[in-house]
């Protein structure tokens, strides 16, 4: 089996026609009138932001700006309304800034010094500002976690990954970074670096401890049932960082299912109750 | 019989858990056949319930005869159009074992049904879980001519449709609901299938999307030469009418005698190894 850049070279078009007809039927299944998404100016959603404008209209989608004063960078506010204005999809800005001090002031055991904690704050508070405007307009959230950070568990339970569809999370970091520039989106803004905007100048691949041209082969070949002793001889790379990738990716799993429960009864929600999505 | 035929291929995208909208759906391509002169028109895998109903089959299984084969085939009978589709066939001697089912109606009533062999339990699938696998070859008798039926994950097999040939089928018939995504294996082996048995195969897709699950389309009739006669859309909803004429069938079994050839002691071999794997 090979792990090499080539593995990721998706057909481009087909793949936004695959993604495009999967929003719009998604929408037109669940009876919503639109989508509701979170507009940071990085890639993913941007990526998102231009698939589902070009699935549904730009007019049936809006996008957040949801800025607070920490991590306020103009460049991504400017990046975000670029993308909405090339799209023609309507934005909305809201200062999550109070909210935010609401939460450091009125929680007892609050420290500013546990920064993780901290940061999952505002992705959750995102995540709360998105639902309002969903039911207020009767839309759905759409989604932009890729499925780089989906499966290094790097997001915030129930914070920025909460949505009721995902349409990129089938494509890796860099097959995203692919997609946006083939959708017209500019090059500067598909390769910039992504960041949670959890704090300032917070850097995913920093954190992450790898370059996602690496982390993506890696995950690839993980998703192809590689061993990691194959992953690393194919990539050059040291076995060492391909099995903690492995362990990162395995012991998230209790972010991106819902929570267990002791099986008591006949059929168990989130075991054995199959049902089908509502709509879609 | 026959020497000649008009098929109508359907390939359709059903509403999920809604037998009513997709026996309309079917009733309304139906007569669309007849209009367009198909004595023949075939429906996808599980066409009359959708494919990712998960635990909801319970709920959706029907027997044969049944409400919906009764529907079908008052629809055969208007029409006068034979009609091949996909249904969970409940038991009638239990209340949950049910079959992933093809059946065979024309309009004098139900000609027979097929209950798929090979259930895929990988991957997306889970077919295993809700479905008993089928245990007979389906080769029907038709004023169209031998009629053989397979679904989807068994033509990964070549010896479901040597089955239906060596049972005399000339048209075999393989309803589907396969992803988009491994439509490049059903073209190579709805071709494989048709040459290796110099027989006609028509394959028809499901299209659309269940639960971000892409169906393919590409539903196809492929010549006994394994040569593409016809073929439907990728991904959408699409009807498409093409003929088979079965004096094609001499020339290809003259010019790829397989079944003069075929070998039967390797099947006692093939068991053999297969055993022991």
């Amino acid at each position: 089996m090979k792990s090499a850049p080539s593995v990721l070279e998706l057909d481009w078009s087909e793949t936004e026609k695959r993604i495009r007809r999967f929003i719009k039927q998604y929408v037109e299944n669940s009876g919503a009138d639109g989508i509701v998404l979170g507009l940071s100016g990085g890639v993913d959603s941007s990526t998102t932001a231009a698939l589902s404008s070009l699935a549904i209209g730009g007019d049936r989608v809006l996008g957040l700006i949801l800025p607070e004063k920490e991590t306020y960078n103009p460049k991504d506010i400017a990046d975000a309304k670029l993308v909405a204005e090339k799209f023609g999809l309507k934005t909305q800005s809201c200062d999550i800034t109070p909210t935010l001090e609401g939460f450091y002031k009125t929680i007892p055991a609050f420290d500013p010094a546990d920064k993780l904690f901290k940061g999952n704050i505002k992705a959750r508070t995102r995540m709360v500002y998105l639902y309002y405007y969903a039911n207020k307009l009767n839309r759905i959230v759409c989604g932009s976690s890729d499925k780089s950070e989906t499966m290094m568990g790097y997001f915030t339970k129930w914070g920025d990954v909460a949505a009721d569809i995902s349409p990129i999370m089938d494509l890796y970091k860099t097959q995203v970074r692919k997609l946006a520039v083939h959708l017209g989106i500019p090059a500067e803004l598909a390769a910039k670096p992504s960041t949670p905007a959890l704090w300032p100048n917070q850097l995913a691949e920093t954190e992450l401890g790898v370059k996602y041209e690496t982390l993506d082969l890696i995950l690839y070949g993980l998703e192809r049932f590689m061993t990691t002793e194959e992953i690393a001889q194919q990539l050059n790379i040291k076995n060492a960082l391909v099995k903690k990738v492995k362990s990162i990716w395995l012991s998230a799993e209790h972010k991106r299912r819902m929570p267990l429960t002791a099986k008591l009864e006949y059929r168990t929600v989130g075991a054995d109750f199959r049902l089908p999505h509502d709509n879609y | 019989m026959k020497g000649k035929i008009k098929l109508a291929l359907a390939q359709i995208s059903s509403k999920r858990e809604n037998k009513k909208a997709n026996l309309q759906k079917i009733e309304e391509c139906t007569v669309k056949a007849k209009e367009q002169a198909a004595d023949l028109v075939i429906f996808p895998e599980l066409s009359l319930t959708g494919y990712v109903v998960k635990d909801q089959i319970y709920e959706l299984a029907e027997t044969i005869p049944g409400p919906s084969t009764k529907k079908i085939e008052a629809i055969a009978k208007k029409t006068g159009v034979h009609i091949i589709f996909g249904m969970p066939e409940l038991s009638g001697k239990t209340k949950a074992t049910i079959f992933n089912t093809a059946v065979l109606v024309g309009p004098k009533g139900v000609i027979g049904k097929y209950r798929k062999r090979y259930l895929p339990t990988h991957s997306v699938f889970e077919e295993k879980r809700y479905f008993r696998p089928g245990d007979q070859t389906a080769a029907f008798t038709t004023p169209l001519g031998n009629i053989g039926l397979c679904i989807c994950y068994d033509l990964f097999f070549p010896e479901v449709c040597r089955l239906t040939r060596l049972k005399g089928a000339q048209l075999i018939v393989a309803i589907s609901a396969s992803p988009a995504i491994r439509k490049s294996f059903f073209e190579v082996l709805t071709a494989a299938r048709a040459l290796e048995n110099t027989a006609f195969l028509a394959y028809v897709n499901l299209a659309g999307v269940e639960e971000g699950l892409q169906f393919g389309g590409g539903s196809r009739l492929v010549s006994p030469t394994g040569d593409v006669l016809a073929k439907a859309k990728y991904d959408e909803e699409d009807f498409v009418t093409c003929e088979v004429d079965y004096s094609d069938m001499r020339p290809a079994e003259t010019f790829i005698p397989t079944l003069r050839d075929l070998r039967p002691e390797l099947f006692d071999e093939l068991k053999e190894q297969l055993e022991n794997l």
